[in-house]
């Protein structure tokens, strides 16, 4: 047999509770084979709050600290001073939430974190509702999307907020984003993350089968798909918010061959669908402009 | 690991919240309503190559640097891939997934690789030792018989091989040039196989005539005939005795007997199949200039696509529509040839539109030598009498080559009627195959049918576009007055870039998919395969659908 093309070392175990096909599980068991076992985890409320296990059980190795929706980025500061204050500078320490607890509920917490500019990795892996608790609408649903906070005579007429941007408005060391479709890619940028001081915040699109209403083995497809059809770019942001590079060697596909296997876009017409991908390559367009943009100030790399 | 925590009270608890095991005690695998399951299935190259070679299986292995065992797996199904690697059709490309994607791997060039370091490795031949009592006689030792030889004597049975020639090796020998299949190379391969075990070689014996076919019949236990097609068909006009006209094959073979041969300037080849293509690519390397007529258009040629691209860049020219009408001689000696124009009309039997003549159109051009190539036919008047026959060939009653006879069992060209090589090599090893059952009364074996996978059951979003890796070789201008290969073959660095460009189709090549996209870390990465672990795995089927290469199949649990 060949050399492992991932680390072999497993840190996620079976048993624990997510659904089939889960994405966020996925990430996880990625980003732990990067970070290795010197690491802490804190998870706020959110489908790993669940996923992990009843107390006193847990299918991940390393310590988790359980807490509040809106605090993740905070107690992982916390968490971090505190062991750098009885001397252990070499223990990451990942906070790991949900998109509605990212983009909404623990915003603050977060904007907090990253303008002290807190030596943590915090990941969102993003499904794109409130999965946990019911798929309720979040600031990361996406236009067009159906949950049953945007049942499907009244979708979700506001566009997916672009906390990208938030975050590279805190000028901080690392953001990216990433994709269960690309194991290799998550590990690589995980293990970049915990080479760098500072805050990381990584964004990983994460496919959630129940609340997307998607065939479970289809979850794979559906995160790359959604990469290369130019929905969720691939993308860098280094050099304190100086420097932008976005993947762009990929084969591209049609937002309508993503959309179409999830039934939260099911009731979409042509119309609204042409829509969608007007906005999808405007938005591309953007995203490359702006590479371009702070490629060429000079003075900046 | 598994470790079950109960708590009677609140006492019991521990005082700080903290996990105290892991979660491997809630099974949930009982969540599942499907199961996915390793199946692997055949890959069309396999599908498509008469003699069944495991193509993936060595490419694999090519992988993975073990040439010797690479080289092992082509021998069980075929004992010359030096050989097919050069002059074989290669159906097994035409069937390549990877030629609905980009471009067919060139499973030919690696299979002359792996040939290639068979014969500079003598050792990886398994010598077998005479085991069985029964004696098989078998005739012909074109690639029909030295197949069946082979994998008879592999068996244990002592074969007694017979050949009218001096030589081994049949149509490989006398048909196929040099250029193509070089003689050092053939008698390196056709060594091999004589001496991998108890094979007595008979040579300038003709069954027929110099021995009788009922004497073979009554002194062995069984006998294969492999004669080949031997005796070239006349073109059937006036003067076709003169001097300067001589049947293609003959020509070929004096050729490749080392004969120093002098077509004279200007020679004419007749027909479009392979010989007429070697015939003409020979004579233009003899330093003649060279032209082939052909009754039909170069859409209905039977010769290799690549056979008649590499004759026309080598300088060979073609008149499409013509076929000779009259011989013209002079004093006895060929002069000139009048052509009639054809054109074509209705199809025939063979699907093909037949060639009609077109009344009054006609052309006369001189030429120094004329080489009649339009086919071979059997030379079995011998045989008559005590073999059913059809159409001047063996009739056999079964996919295995039995005969009318019980004890003699026939293959290749004698059977079919101008087949290739390799579907030749494939009736040798299949009635080697039968006839050992039938010596030891064996039982049939029963034929479970091949899931052949296609591209639609590939996931590409795995591969990317890769241009197929050429074949290095001599200039077309190096070529006249030489019999020097053409093809010079893959460097390893070639060699390996190629094998990689597999896709394994229907047979897992350990790329990891399943294992890494696991949601429930429930596969387990062993030494030498995966193993889904039912205990956990809820059935997502994320790894079913993320395989490449259609490795893995679903059933309904319950079911």
């Amino acid at each position: 047999m060949k050399q492992a093309s991932i680390p072999l070392e497993e840190y996620m175990g079976s048993g624990h509770l997510a659904c089939q096909g889960c994405g966020a599980t996925q990430a996880m068991r990625f980003a732990l084979k990067a970070l290795g076992p010197q690491t802490a985890l804190v998870i706020p409320a959110c489908c790993w709050a669940v996923i992990d296990g009843s107390f006193p059980h847990s299918c991940v190795q390393q310590p988790i600290y359980h807490t509040a929706f809106e605090t993740a980025a905070v107690v992982a500061s916390g968490l971090k001073a505190g062991l750098e204050m009885r001397g252990d500078s070499e223990t990451t320490v990942m906070a790991w939430a949900g998109d509605g607890g990212t983009f909404d509920i623990g915003l603050q917490a977060l904007s907090g974190a990253a303008e002290r500019n807190e030596d943590i990795i915090y990941v969102c892996y993003d499904n794109e509702a409130y999965m946990n608790t019911g798929i309720q609408r979040s600031s990361s649903t996406p236009y067009g999307a159906w949950t049953t906070t945007t049942p499907v005579t009244n979708y979700k007429r506001r566009p997916k907020k672009n906390m990208i941007d938030i975050m590279a408005a805190h000028e901080i060391p690392y953001i990216a984003t990433a994709s269960t479709a690309y194991p290799h890619d998550i590990i690589r940028k995980m293990a970049k993350a915990k080479e760098i001081r500072g805050t990381k915040y990584i964004q990983i699109f994460a496919p959630c089968p129940t609340g997307w209403k998607l065939a479970p083995e289809l979850s794979v497809k559906m995160a790359r798909l959604g990469v290369t059809s130019k929905v969720y770019p691939m993308l860098e942001i280094t050099e304190n918010g100086q420097k932008l590079e976005v993947w762009k060697d990929f084969e591209p596909s049609s937002v309508r061959e993503y959309m179409k296997p999830q039934g939260r876009f099911r009731h979409l017409t042509d119309e609204e669908l042409d829509g969608i991908e007007r906005e999808v390559e405007a938005n591309w367009q953007r995203l490359l402009a702006k590479e371009k943009m702070l490629g060429s100030i000079p003075g900046l790399a | 690991m598994v470790e079950k925590v109960e708590f009677k009270t609140y006492r019991e608890m521990p005082i700080r919240p903290m996990t105290v095991t892991d979660m491997l005690w809630n099974r949930t695998g009982s969540w599942r309503n499907v199961r996915p399951y390793y199946d692997f299935k055949t890959s069309p190259c396999k599908a498509g190559c008469p003699t069944g070679e495991n193509i993936q299986r060595y490419i694999y292995l090519v992988t993975e640097n073990d040439y010797e065992q690479a080289w092992k797996t082509i021998i069980d199904s075929n004992p010359m891939p030096a050989v097919t690697g050069r002059v074989c059709f290669h159906p097994c490309m035409s069937n390549c997934t990877r030629g609905e994607f980009d471009e067919p791997v060139n499973i030919n060039a690696i299979e002359r690789s792996l040939g290639d370091k068979g014969i500079e490795n003598p050792g990886w031949m398994k010598r077998s030792k005479p085991s069985k009592k029964e004696k098989v006689a078998v005739v012909g030792s074109g690639p029909a018989g030295l197949s069946c030889a082979f994998y008879l004597a592999r068996q244990g049975y002592p074969v007694t091989l017979f050949e009218m020639e001096k030589a081994l090796g049949g149509i490989l020998r006398w048909g196929i040039p040099e250029y193509r299949l070089p003689n050092d190379i053939l008698d390196k391969v056709v060594g091999a196989i004589v001496d991998s075990g108890p094979i007595t070689v008979k040579t300038g014996v003709k069954v027929g005539s110099d021995i009788g076919l009922a004497e073979i019949d009554k002194e062995y236990d069984a006998v294969f005939l492999g004669l080949g097609l031997t005796r070239s068909r006349e073109i059937g006009v006036d003067n076709e005795d003169c001097d300067g006209v001589h049947p293609g094959l003959e020509f070929l073979k004096k050729v490749n007997s080392g004969e120093k041969v002098d077509p004279g300037k200007k020679v004419a080849v007749i027909g479009g199949g392979n010989t007429a293509m070697d015939v003409a690519r020979s004579a233009l390397r003899c330093g003649s200039d060279v032209t082939v007529f052909y009754r039909r258009t170069i859409a209905e040629m039977p010769a290799i696509r690549e056979e008649i691209e590499e004759a026309e860049k080598e300088g060979v020219k073609f008149y499409f529509l013509s076929t000779p009408k009259e011989i013209v001689a002079k004093k006895g000696k060929l002069s000139s040839v009048i052509f009639q124009k054809m054109e074509l009309g209705e199809p025939d039997d063979s699907g093909r539109r037949r060639p009609v003549p077109v009344e009054g159109d006609t052309f006369e051009m001189g030429f120094d030598s004329l080489f009649p190539a339009i086919g071979e036919q059997a030379d079995i008047d011998g045989f008559s009498g005590h073999l059913e026959t059809e159409w001047n060939l063996i009739s056999s009653k079964g996919e295995y080559g039995e005969t009318s006879n019980d004890k003699i069992f026939a293959g290749g060209d004698i059977v079919t009627g101008a087949a290739s090589v390799v579907e030749a090599i494939a009736a040798g090893r299949k009635s080697a195959e039968r006839i050992g059952r039938f010596l030891s009364k064996e039982e049939e074996p029963v034929d479970t049918p091949d899931t052949v996978v296609g591209i639609d059951d590939m996931n590409t979003a795995y591969f990317s576009k890769v241009d197929q890796n050429r074949v290095p070789r001599i200039p077309a201008s190096e070529i006249r007055g030489t019999f020097r290969e053409i093809k010079t073959g893959y460097t390893a660095q070639l060699l390996h870039s190629e094998a990689d460009r597999c896709f394994s189709c229907g047979v897992c090549n350990y790329c990891d998919n399943c294992w890494m996209f696991c949601p429930d870390t429930a596969i387990k990465r062993n030494k030498d395969d995966y193993e889904i672990d039912l205990d956990y795995c809820k059935g997502c089927l994320v790894c079913v659908e993320e395989c490449p290469r259609s490795a893995l199949s679903t059933r309904e649990e319950g079911r």
